[in-house]
């Protein structure tokens, strides 16, 4: 009889969007992962088998929902499943990306079942490699990078005589510790005391969307609620469009500069940008809550394992106009340290806490941005790979929870992408172009003049 | 094993440094590679472990491991 267990806060945060969304779309993940190179196909699909066996994530299932919609997850000890290949080098690179795309949208429908699947692709333009299509549950962008990193180790070391890749930490282990600390009472106590003194010293939050205060004031209108502080989400139209930005070598120097002479990190400094913005849009309000990705990997343990480590905790600020800018900076990076902390709390106790206190209502929130910052690259970091290029890419889900998701990672030229995934229900491009616009304009701003207020720099940019 | 063994032993799953070539004056983040959130994780770990209670103030202001050492055996 193989062990079942509950989900972790992560897995968990995907599964109640599957729930509320009614379809499994908005969990998936995909990466295609090439080489301009001729590959033996028959020896990566010995590599793709292998790393199914070595990641234990992979082989991860969920149970039938129960009685009160409830799952569980379990690991099967084989699955030695095929792996197909798909030739799509007569198609144009841009043809083959919008292919792929559509794979990105397919869902993985049933109880008991693989959630995960893996095609090798022949490529236009001599590029070759596999494209993988994953439940977020399973795991989250740092284990798919570890994963392909490793799936190409042991290629390499097949193919070159290169070094048999380190084993994996083991998946089920470290789900077995992360469970056994989430029931950690003691720690529990402490973290659900952090986030109530927060409310306690702070009240109700205070919706600030990225178009301004009329959004609220739609919501108040709905709901027959002149005080109403939340807004309501989009259910039923879900569709996503994703618009990149790209920050040149020079201008992103400048700002890790910046975050290195001042001891601050990267993600402090973008939430400072998001937050001037949305307090510059929404009338000067200084209440502002964006919810902030993190992932919890810090071990080695816990780098390698896979899984879904990655979870959202509302980084809240109360900050006045009068505050200076690198002021507001460490403020930030107080508070991020702070949630960190206690990073190991579910964050849905924290939504439970505010509805039980200020009856918010159903299917309303309090943020309308979400930020994740990855410092790690999609490249296979692979010294037989190192002059080879690669052609990587992430393939949205096409169906967005959340109104606007930034995504900011580094670039191998040493630039920044951002990544700007919004729903088109209410979101057009010109509205990405314009927070993109300004959340330079006061980064910039800032960082040249650390000492100068936040309302001058909303006044000045 | 020593507490001090056990400590290093700890922060050597969050680093590349093993625990026999830790000493004191290494700081966290700049000789050891934490960044916040390793180091805020590292912590809640040292309170599992040692079964202390760390105040937010005072952690903050922690450098090295020798800091950290010290205020683990001073609560413990």
């Amino acid at each position: 009889m193989r062990n079942q267990y509950p989900l972790v806060a992560a897995q968990k945060m995907h599964y109640d969007w599957i729930k509320k969304y009614k379809t499994q779309q908005v969990s998936g993940v995909s990466v295609v992962a090439s080489l301009k190179s001729p590959l033996d196909f028959g020896l990566l699909k010995k590599c793709l088998q292998l790393e199914i066996e070595r990641y234990g994530c992979m082989r991860l299932r969920f149970t039938k929902p129960d009685k009160n919609g409830d799952i569980k997850q379990y690991i099967v000890e084989k699955d030695t499943r095929d792996i197909p290949i798909k030739d799509l080098s007569g198609m144009s690179l841009a043809e083959a990306d919008r292919l792929m795309q559509q794979w990105a949208y397919e869902t993985f429908n049933g109880d008991d079942i693989p959630m995960c699947e893996i095609t090798m692709v022949k490529l236009p333009e001599g590029f070759n490699g596999f494209f993988i299509h994953m439940d977020h549950r399973l795991v989250d962008s740092c284990a798919i990078v570890v994963m392909i990193n490793d799936i190409m180790q042991l290629y390499t070391h097949y193919r070159f005589g290169a070094k048999y890749p380190d084993d994996l930490a083991d998946f089920e282990e470290v789900l077995e510790k992360d469970l056994k600390k989430a029931n950690n009472e003691k720690r529990f106590a402490k973290d659900k005391k952090f986030w109530d003194d927060q409310l306690d010293a702070l009240g109700e939050p205070l919706y600030a969307d990225i178009q301004g205060p009329s959004v609220l004031e739609e919501s108040r209108k709905r709901h027959g609620n002149k005080n109403l502080r939340a807004a309501d989400i989009e259910l039923d139209n879900l569709f996503v469009e994703v618009k990149d930005y790209y920050l040149e070598p020079e201008p992103t120097r400048n700002l890790v500069d910046f975050c290195m002479n001042h001891q601050l990190s990267m993600t402090n400094l973008l939430l400072l940008g998001i937050r001037t913005y949305l307090s510059k849009v929404n009338n000067g309000q200084e209440d502002i809550t964006i919810q902030n990705f993190i992932s919890r990997r810090s071990t080695h343990d816990e780098w390698t394992s896979g899984g879904s480590r990655t979870i959202m905790f509302p980084c809240r600020t109360v900050i006045s106009p009068e505050t200076e800018f690198l002021a507001a900076a460490y403020e930030i990076q107080n508070t991020q340290n702070r949630i960190y902390m206690h990073g190991n709390y579910d964050p849905a106790l924290i939504a439970e806490e505010m509805r039980k206190r200020y009856h918010t209502p159903e299917n309303t929130t309090y943020e309308s941005c979400y930020l994740t910052y990855q410092p790690m690259p999609v490249k296979m970091e692979n010294p037989h790979l190192v002059n080879i290029p690669q052609h990587s890419k992430w393939f949205a889900n096409g169906a967005a929870t959340k109104k606007m998701y930034l995504t900011v990672s580094h670039t191998e030229q040493g630039g920044m992408n951002f990544s700007y995934h919004y729903q088109t229900a209410h979101l057009e491009e010109h509205d990405m172009e314009l927070l993109y616009y300004y959340m330079m304009r006061i980064l910039f701003k800032g960082i040249a003049e650390p000492d100068m207020t936040l309302g001058d720099i909303m006044e000045q940019v | 094993m020593t507490k001090e063994m056990q400590f290093k032993t700890i922060v050597a799953q969050y680093c590349k440094v093993k625990p026999e070539d830790m000493t004191n004056e290494m700081r966290f983040r700049e000789d050891l590679g934490f960044s916040s959130l390793d180091f805020m994780s590292f912590l809640g770990e040292l309170e599992d472990t040692f079964d202390v209670e760390l105040e937010e103030e005072n952690v903050l202001k922690i450098l090295t491991i020798g800091e950290a050492l010290d205020l683990v055996n001073e609560l413990a």
